[in-house]
Order: structure tokens, then sequence, then C-alpha cells
């Protein structure tokens, strides 16, 4: 029971809207992982090594339209009230998400023609369920108060992914305003799990003319889960851990993408920058396993025939029959046939505006090698685009820069998106020597009693960093 | 100095992230969640004609008929953890103008009678059908009895009958699942 309240309170935790969503990220130029979300960021350092396994750790969650405070709050009202009003509260569109990035390798050099190239191997973990309100429904009341009701599979949307992404990038500053850059990846999953555009109905209907009271319908069921990676370990007797190991670097399953990016400075003190990330696809040809179950079939139960028999004769085998006839009808069926995947494409966009005391002057411009900070504060607005299975979601958010000191710059920002309208987050970096450290968080109003936050997520990376 | 001052305003930044908590909340409520589905679905159906009841080629009348069927989910053992009542409808729509005894006998896999009830059908007319109705209420050590069933024994029984008996006997059923996970 604890098992599963953990994993329930931490689907209940995550993010809201929006995962992957790195707002504080996004732009600060302090932190080397901002090539991830923006390969034609602006960079202002010759050379950065990430600590191997410590340059980001990434971890953010949520869920749209559901709290840990709304199921397990103190309250007078019985819990099972409270989980079926939220049942009825939510929509098939609500989900809960939980995504996680860790930087195994990350390194990048400037070349002599000026060009920051920058290279790695990082960890994702991606999840995304919907919310089946139908079946939900079906589930906790069942379908005596839903006669004549079509409970949809359409509302089963789930896609899980595991995967290490090898990576190459190249930036440059191609002219006094722009900036552009672009990065390769090469997908390894380690295992997928999907199951989207699903169809058809379940009804239980009360028919006149019919053989029985009831007519249990069963119409155009179309219900696909592929899986790739997951039978690797089945009848599997050695170290799974070592298994998983070797399949974190050559799982068989690959797959190609890229991001591209831009910073364009419209004035010296207005800039916009903008990236796609992950335009590519995952091909899985290896260990799959996909289960699909299709037809249309009307139960009505079992007609009993009362045939005439003789001793120790046998009447039909009514059950079998009906078993029978149902899988001959709704046909399910186990296939190992490739698939391809396409990975969540996310979009970004920022328009900046700089102010406040410019920063660095005479022969050494130590803090702004590049002359792209020419002031201490900047703020802007930021939108973010990732496409889901269901729909895209997006988030607007604004923000506020500041370098407070030589060595240490800050970012706080308020985001908005379908379910939130104040999701403060802050982000600090810190440039000690050539060590740099970065955290950032939001949902920080939340922080007092996390229960009650939709989301949360947090990033924080070490890295070396060599300005000169 | 200065930088130790500045460290320390990261230190309680990082702290403030590390002090977050969770209140007002009571995990323990998770003990008395409960999954309470109340499911519809149909039973067994059969059709009869008056005919149906002699046997011509011996020119004797079938005054008891009996059919069985298995119904393997009762004694499944998620099944037999959540129910916690049945009510078992029948509606009978007789036009063969005799009563009928119907008789339900439940059986576990090795043939011992778990739990039987029955019903009675009124008479109907050639012109008239007659519906009767009938719930049968399951509770309690009934629900332990019929957990145990794997298979359901029908019979009818009809006082009297001969080759000329006319009209039909229809049965249509289901039962209401009361469940709790």
């Amino acid at each position: 029971m604890r098992f599963h309240l953990l994993i329930l309170t931490v689907f209940l935790y995550v993010i809201q809207g929006v995962a992957q969503n790195k707002q504080l990220l996004y732009g600060l130029q302090e932190v080397p992982q901002n090539l991830l979300i923006n390969p034609g960021a602006k960079v202002t350092f010759k050379k950065h090594y990430g600590i191997p396994f410590l340059s980001q750790f990434h971890i953010n969650g949520g869920s749209s339209g559901v709290t840990v405070f709304d199921i397990f709050g103190e309250s007078n009202v019985d819990i099972n009230t409270r989980i079926r009003n939220k049942i009825f509260d939510l929509e098939n569109t609500d989900f809960f998400t939980a995504t996680q990035q860790l930087n195994i390798l990350d390194f990048g050099w400037k070349s002599k023609q000026d060009i920051y190239f920058s290279a790695g191997i990082y960890e994702e973990l991606d999840f995304i369920a919907y919310f089946p309100k139908d079946l939900a429904i079906l589930a906790f009341e069942g379908n005596r108060d839903y006669l004549g009701y079509n409970f949809n599979f359409n509302d089963v949307s789930v896609t899980a992914d595991l995967l290490t992404v090898y990576h190459f990038g190249a930036n440059k500053k191609i002219s006094d305003k722009l900036t552009v850059g672009g990065r390769f990846k090469i997908y390894n999953s380690l295992f997928n799990v999907r199951s989207v555009n699903n169809s058809g109905t379940f009804t239980t209907s009360v028919v006149e003319g019919t053989n029985n009271i009831y007519e249990h319908n069963f119409n155009d069921i179309d219900v696909v889960v592929n899986t790739s990676g997951l039978i690797a370990y089945e009848d599997f007797e050695g170290s799974v851990v070592s298994k998983t190991a070797s399949r974190a670097i050559l799982s068989g399953n690959f797959g190609f993408g890229v991001d591209l990016g831009g910073t364009y400075d419209i004035t010296e003190k207005l800039s916009a920058s903008a990236s796609i990330l992950d335009l590519g696809a995952i091909f899985h040809t290896k260990d799959v396993e996909n289960y699909s179950a299709t037809g249309s079939y009307k139960l009505d139960g079992i007609e009993l025939l009362f045939p005439p028999l003789d001793v120790n004769e046998l009447t039909f085998d009514y059950y079998t029959d009906l078993d029978e006839e149902i899988q001959r009808e709704i046909v399910r069926d186990t296939t190992a046939a490739s698939y391809t995947q396409l990975r969540p494409t996310k979009l970004n966009g920022a328009l900046t505006y700089s102010f406040g005391r410019p920063l660095g002057s005479g022969v050494c411009d130590c803090l702004n090698m590049d002359g792209s900070v020419t002031t201490n504060q900047s703020v802007g607005i930021q939108v973010y685009t990732i496409f889901r299975p269901r729909r895209p979601q997006m988030a607007v958010t604004a923000f506020y820069y500041r370098k407070l000191f030589r060595f240490l710059a800050a970012k706080a920002t308020i985001t908005a998106d379908s379910y939130s309208y104040n999701n403060v987050g802050l982000a600090a970096v810190a440039d000690i020597g050539k060590f740099n450290f970065y955290i950032a968080a939001d949902n920080l109003l939340e922080y007092g009693n996390l229960a009650k936050a939709n989301s949360i997520s947090l990033q924080l990376g070490f890295n070396i960093k060599i300005d000169n | 100095m200065r930088k130790l001052f500045q460290v320390t305003c990261l230190g309680i930044f990082a702290f403030a992230l590390l002090i977050s908590c969770v209140k007002d909340t009571n995990f323990d409520n998770a003990e008395e969640i409960a999954i309470t589905p109340v499911v519809e679905a149909n039973f067994v159906f059969f059709n009869f004609n008056g005919s149906d009841f002699f046997d011509s080629q011996n020119n004797i009348p079938r005054l008891v008929v009996r059919d069985t069927t298995e119904i393997k989910f009762f004694d499944d053992g998620g099944f037999q953890d959540g129910l916690k009542r049945v009510e078992f409808f029948f509606k009978y729509t007789n036009s063969i103008p005799r009563n009928f005894d119907v008789t339900y006998r439940f059986l576990s896999a090795v043939n011992d009678t778990t739990l039987t009830f029955q019903n009675s059908v009124n008479a109907g007319t050639n012109i008239n059908e007659v519906i009767t109705e009938s719930t049968r209420n399951i509770e309690g050590a009934e629900v332990t009895n019929l957990t145990m069933s794997n298979k359901v024994v029908v019979i009818v029984t009809i006082p009297s009958a001969d080759q000329n008996l006319a009209g039909a006997l229809k049965l249509q059923s289901k039962g209401t699942f009361y469940l709790e996970f």
C-alpha cells in the first residue's frame, strides 16, 4: 500500500501543463546547458565540461486538475466522495506527467573558426497519461447509472519513454545580430510503451424486442498498445542492472532528430530567440511486442437451449462457445511489427529587453566576452509548446533577469498555462572561478505545502566553465 | 567576507527549496479508499414453445427440463473478494396456459450445490402474454455460497403438457452486482 501511495503521490505531484518546459534555463547564458534548449543561444564562454552525471539533473512532474491535497487533504468529506467528485471534475484532456533528464556527459569548446561545438549524452524519462475519464467512471461507478452512455476507449492515451540521447551541436555567431545553432541527436530507446489513437465504445442499453434485458455493445473497438524493449527482460536470468546499462548504450532501437535555434538582436537592447527541439523519430524494430483488440460484439447473455439429453450426455458448452464467439468478433492479437514513434517536439520563443547598468568595460570584459550581455538586467516574455498525443500544451512566461553580483545571476519567472496563472519560478547561477553551479525550481508559491501543487520542477547542475 | 555573505545568500535559497513540505494531509485516508462499482449484466435467457414440453417421438410429456451452463467468473478470486451483494432480476413472459416453476441451482466445480432458489411463473393464455417478474437478493453468507459456484442449472417444471400445448415461455434475466475493491 505504501508503495502504491508513493506512486500515486508522484503522479499527483508532477507538472501541470507543460512537462519539459525549462523556462528558467531558457536564455540563461551563464548555464552551458542552455544550449540544449536553444542551440542558437549566445555563448559567452570558450569551453565547458559538465561534471559527469551532475551537469544537469532535471525532474518535473504534475497533474492537471488534481493535487495531492484534493484527495488527501484534511477534510470532513469522505475520501471516496472526494475521489468521485474529482473524477467528474477532470476531463479526458487532463493528464499526469513525469519527466526526468540526467546529463551523463556534456562538454563544449569554441573552435578557431569561432564555432562553439557541444556534445554529450543524456538520459531522459518521459511519461504522460491522459485521464481516461470514461473508463474511470466505469471502474468507479459501474454501468448501472449509465445505461445508454457510450464509454469511449478513445480516453485511453498513454506514452512512456526511457532513452539515452547522443548529441552533437554547433553554434556560431554569423553576424553582429544573428547567432544560429543546430544539434544532431541519435536516440537510443531503452523502452517505450505507447497506446494512443484508440477508438471504440462500450454501451449498455435497454432495447425493446431484444433477447435479453440489456444489449451490451462493444462498438468498433480498436485498441492498440505498442511496446518495445520490455520483452528484452522476459525470461532473462542475468543481472537486470548490467543488461539495462548495456541497453542504455546500445539497445537496437534507434532514432534520429535535430534541434535548431537562433538568436537575433533586433536593436541594441531588444533581442528575439527561438528554438525547435527533438524534431525526429525513433524506429522501434527490436524487442517489439504489440497488443491489439479490434472488432464489434453485442452481448446478450447466455441462451439456454435445453436439448433433450440421454443419461450422462453433456449439454452444450455455452460459456466456452460464448467466449470463443467474443474472441472471434473482437480479435485480440500480439505482433512483433516494427513501429515508428515521433518524438514530442518542443518549440521555444522569447523576446528579451535588456536594461540597467552596462556590464564590463575597458580592456578586459571578462563577464561579456562576445558583447552579448550588455546590461545587468533584462525582462522578457517566453512562449513554449510541446506536441503531445492529444493536443499541444502551451505556456507563456514573463521573466526578470538580474546579475546580482559579479559571480551570481538570478532569473525569476511567472508562467501561465492552461491551468495555472501563477507559477513562480526562480533560478540562480553561480560562477565561482571556473566552477559553475545552477539551481532552478518553479511553483515556489506552492513549496509551503507541496500537497497543493499541481506541479513541481527542479533542475540543477555543475559545470567547469572556461571563459577565456 | 563579502563572498561569504554572497555564498550564504545562495545557501539560503537552496535551503528554502529543501524545507518545502507537505502539510494538512492525511495519507492514512488511503486505507479507506474503496472502489464500489455497481455493474448491470445480462444473465441467462431462454425461449420455449408449448410443444417443447412434449416428446412427440416417444409420445410422453417432458414435465421437467433442465440445462446447465458454466459461469466461470463467479468463483474467480477477484470476484470472490469484491462481490458484496447481487440482485438477480427475472422477467418471464408466458403465453402457455400453465404455471411453471423455475429453479436455479448453483453448483461448485465438484458439483456440490452451493445455492438454490425458485421462481413461480404465472400461467398465460393464448391471447394474453402474462408477465411475471421476480427479484432475488443475494447477500451475506449467500454471496459466499454464490462465489463458490461456477455453474448454474436451470430447471423448468410444468405440471402437465400435451402435444397440442400452444404458446411460448420466454425468460430474460440480469444481475446487478455490487462490488467493492
